[in-house]
Order: structure tokens, then sequence, then C-alpha cells
């Protein structure tokens, strides 16, 4: 049975796969975002990399106001970005204009309305406490996103962090294991095992991931098997028998 | 059944029910007072995503094979049952012959369960999740458990969805995506504990929570702590550890 977030996540891919081919260009970030605002009718989205924890860059912005909108929440330190990158959930923002809006940012709400923007949907790329950055979609009219086009945002975000991944992992973008988008606990086992790496090698949980990523591309296994084998200990990471 | 001690657990979990609410660990306490009020061995509470998936948010003792079971690797069980029918649905035996769910049934078997009840986590006409007893006797759990059983699984519908009238699909992406992150920074710091500690997964969940209640701080922030570095796995049970590198 085929989900339907995983087909989803396909007809995403799919989508941006073809943009890519149509403009003769390599799979990236920037391709994703111009896919994004085409496919959902958004005025414009980014997406922003966290370099360091709290310190974030936008990696793509696909107009000036979305690359105002994030500069600012950079600027004033808070922002619908800020929090969604805090605690791991989207952060839907369907009017800047509200009270609740003006109340919540004091500071960046009525410069973002100021900017034109109307309504702000962030999506968090993350797995866990592995935090990457976020991807934004911006309206300058407002309005909630509907049932379908906030599903396939989501989808769009699923992609997007895995393209981030990969390039952690240096492997080529989208190149891995399709069924993994990172988020869902299809398997908590890729999670646990995550963890064990970590342990193991005494590096960060993000470094540990990308090992993780890194290695079953290598090896041409799904993300999945070589998590059950570290999980189940026939794997272990180790400066002894793990090469690079 | 003890009627003060379930009277104290619905004060408790109402209390739980504040603005600076946690839905991974009301979740967790719910599971937890689910095994200790209802005569069954463990409880897992599972919500339903934006595209009606079942995703496993809380156990009640984070036994590995226990997470597994519950998650829905499975496109058949007694929680999907609930979920989409939206009543109650139980196998005393899951042992006997018929049960259908046979690939659900011989995987609960292996970890340890004979019986299962799921009750659905209804909001008006809408079903959110599925709450999962399990035991490892087989027989029927008594009409007053099954009866407690569906009023926890109200209070954790209420819980999930209480903090604010905005429209269904966006407490759903909001509250459930946040949950499940939550939910993968336990996992992940629940094996980086069992790998430092060399103790099982079950054992790793306890001293997470352990040590989460003992400094009144909530088990995401305390996982999130371990996972990023700045609580060690020693600290986590008392012992002083070498300082853990920086740069994480």
């Amino acid at each position: 049975m085929v989900s339907r977030r995983a087909s989803r996540l396909a007809q995403v891919r799919l989508w941006v796969v073809e943009a890519a081919v149509a403009s003769a260009r390599p799979m990236s970030v920037q391709v994703l975002c111009e896919t994004t605002v085409a496919r959902l009718g958004v005025t414009g989205a980014v997406v922003t990399v966290d370099n360091a924890p709290g310190r974030s860059e936008t990696r793509h912005a696909t107009d000036p106001l979305g690359a105002r909108l994030a500069e600012l929440q950079v600027t004033v330190g808070e922002g619908p970005g800020v929090d969604a990158r805090h605690d791991g959930g989207p952060v839907l923002v369907a009017d800047l204009d509200t009270r609740h809006s003006q109340r919540r940012w004091p500071l960046f709400a009525p410069l973002a309305v100021e900017a034109g923007a109307a309504a702000l949907f962030t999506l968090p790329l993350c797995v866990g406490a592995i935090r990457l950055g976020t991807l934004t979609l911006h309206r300058i009219e407002a309005g909630q996103l509907d049932g379908a086009t906030l599903a396939d945002a989501l989808a769009f975000a699923g992609f997007a962090l895995t393209l981030l991944l990969d390039q952690q992992a240096g492997i080529p973008l989208a190149g891995g294991d399709p069924a993994d988008d990172g988020l869902p606990l299809r398997s908590a086992q890729v999670h646990q095992a995550t963890g064990m790496v970590s342990a193991q090698l005494d590096i960060g949980i993000s470094d540990a991931f990308a090992r993780l990523r890194a290695r079953a591309f290598a090896d041409r296994l799904p993300l999945n098997e070589v998590a059950a084998d570290v999980v189940a200990r026939r794997l272990r990471f180790g400066s002894t028998n793990d090469a690079p | 059944m003890d009627d003060e001690r379930l009277m104290a657990t619905f004060v408790e979990l109402a209390d739980t029910l504040t603005d600076d609410f946690d839905l991974i660990e009301f979740l967790h306490l719910l599971a937890d007072r689910c095994v200790e009020l209802l005569d069954v061995d463990a409880a897992a509470l599972l919500l339903a995503d934006q595209h009606a998936e079942l995703q496993l948010i809380a156990t009640s003792n984070e036994q590995a094979r226990l997470v597994e079971l519950c998650q829905s690797q499975y496109d058949e069980g007694p929680g999907l049952e609930a979920f989409r029918t939206g009543a109650r649905v139980s196998n005393a035996d899951l042992a006997g012959a018929g049960v259908p769910w046979p690939r659900f049934a011989s995987a609960a078997l292996v970890a340890g369960f004979a019986a299962v009840d799921a009750l659905p986590m209804r909001l008006r006409t809408e079903v959110i999740g599925t709450l999962k007893l399990f035991r490892s006797r087989a027989g029927e759990l008594s009409a007053d458990a099954l009866r407690t059983g569906q009023a926890l699984a109200d209070v954790a519908t209420i819980g999930l969805l209480q903090q604010r009238s905005i429209r269904y699909h966006e407490i759903v992406a909001e509250q459930l995506r946040r949950a499940l992150h939550s939910r993968v920074v336990i996992e992940q710091a629940k094996c980086l504990v069992a790998e430092r500690l060399g103790v099982d997964q079950a054992g790793a969940f306890a001293v997470l929570r352990g040590y989460a209640r003992d400094h009144h701080r909530k088990l995401g922030d305390v996982a999130h702590a371990v996972v990023t570095g700045q609580t060690s796995a020693n600290d986590l049970i008392g012992t002083p550890g070498p300082a853990r590198n920086p740069g994480w």
C-alpha cells in the first residue's frame, strides 16, 4: 500500500525534477523554491539554513520580499521562523495584521506588514533535535492555506529537508533512498540508530545522522536496513571497523 | 477500581493543561496512568496526521518491541480499525484462531502481548487517533476498565485540542508536527543514553523521565539537552562525567 504521504512526496519530487529538467539545471534548493511558488500559488518561497545554533542564513529567496522577511527576523530576533526553529513545529500565520500576530511578534509583525507581506507560513526543516533550517511561504493577501495546499507545502518541506541532508552527508542531491523523508516515525529505528552512532563516535547528532545516511548511500542499502543493523548491534560505527 | 486514585488522575491531567502545555509529556503521563488504573501491561497513544495515518506519540514504557509494534508499518490491526470505524476494537486472545489481523497478532505475541483493546479518540464526528491497551494474558478487559479507558482517551483528545479554537487541520499540522518532532528527539536521546550507559531502551527512557521529573523539567527539553550535548548521560544518573565536546 502506498501511503498518502508517500504519494504526496513522490508527486512533489516529480514536480521539482521536471522543473530542473525543463530549465536544464541540476537539482537545487533554488529550483525547489521556484517550483513551490509555481505549484502552490503563493507569492514567494524562502529557504533558510542554520549555520550554528541561533544563526540563520538565507539560502534562496524567490523574491525581494521573501529575502526582506527573512532578513527582518534575523535583525529583530523574533518572528515565525525563530519560533518554528525553536520548537520544531510549523507556524502558520494567515494574517500578520491582526492583534494576535502583532502581540506575538511586536517588532517583526508591523515591519513585515509594512514591507508588503500579509500571510506567512513557516515549516521547519528538522529531524528531532537536528535543525537544518526552514521553508517559508508568503503571500501578499491574507488567508489560510487550505488543507490540500498545506499537505503539499509539508511535502515540499520534506523534500527540501532531504536536499539539505544530502548536502550535509556529501551524497548527490536527492540521490539517496527515496523513502527517506526524515520526518515521520515510519521507522523509529533510524532515529534510535542516530542516537547510538552519536554515542559510538562521540559526535553531534547532526553529524551522526549524516554518517548513517552516507553509509546507507555508499552501501546502496535502504537507510532503514542500516539503522536496523545498528540497533540490533550487527553494525557498530567506530574508528576500527567503519571506513569513512 | 480505586475511585480516589481515578479522581486524582483526572485532577492531575487537568492540572497539566496549562498555557505552557507539553503535549508529548501529557500523553506519556496518560499512558502511564492507563497502566496503573486499568489492569493493563502497556498503553500506547497514536494520533492521525494530515494524511490520516496513525503516528505513535507516547507509550507507557518505551520498550523497543512495543514501539516497533505500534508503528504503522502494518496496514492492519486494531488501532487502525478503531480509527477507521470510530468504535472500540478488542481482541481477548491474539493467539486464538480467526484473529482478523494475523501479522499484527504474531508481532504482538512476539512482543509478549496476548490481548489488546483499541479505543478511538473522538472529537464530535471526527476520530483523531487511538489509545491502545495491551495485556500479557488473554482475557476480556472489564467493562469498568473500558469505560475508564474511554474517559482517559477523551481527556487525551481534549488535551490535544484545548489550546486554541483554530481550524482542525492547522491544529493537526502545528501540534502534531511538534509532537512528532519531540517524539523523534526522544528516540534519539533514548538510544544515545542507552549506548552511553549500557542499558536497554526502556531503561534509558526511565532514566530520562526520572531526571525530568526530579528536576521539574519537560521530558522533551531534557531529551533535547541530551541530544545536543548540554546534558550528558552521566548527568542524568548523577555521576559527574567528562565534559562533552562544546562544539556541538
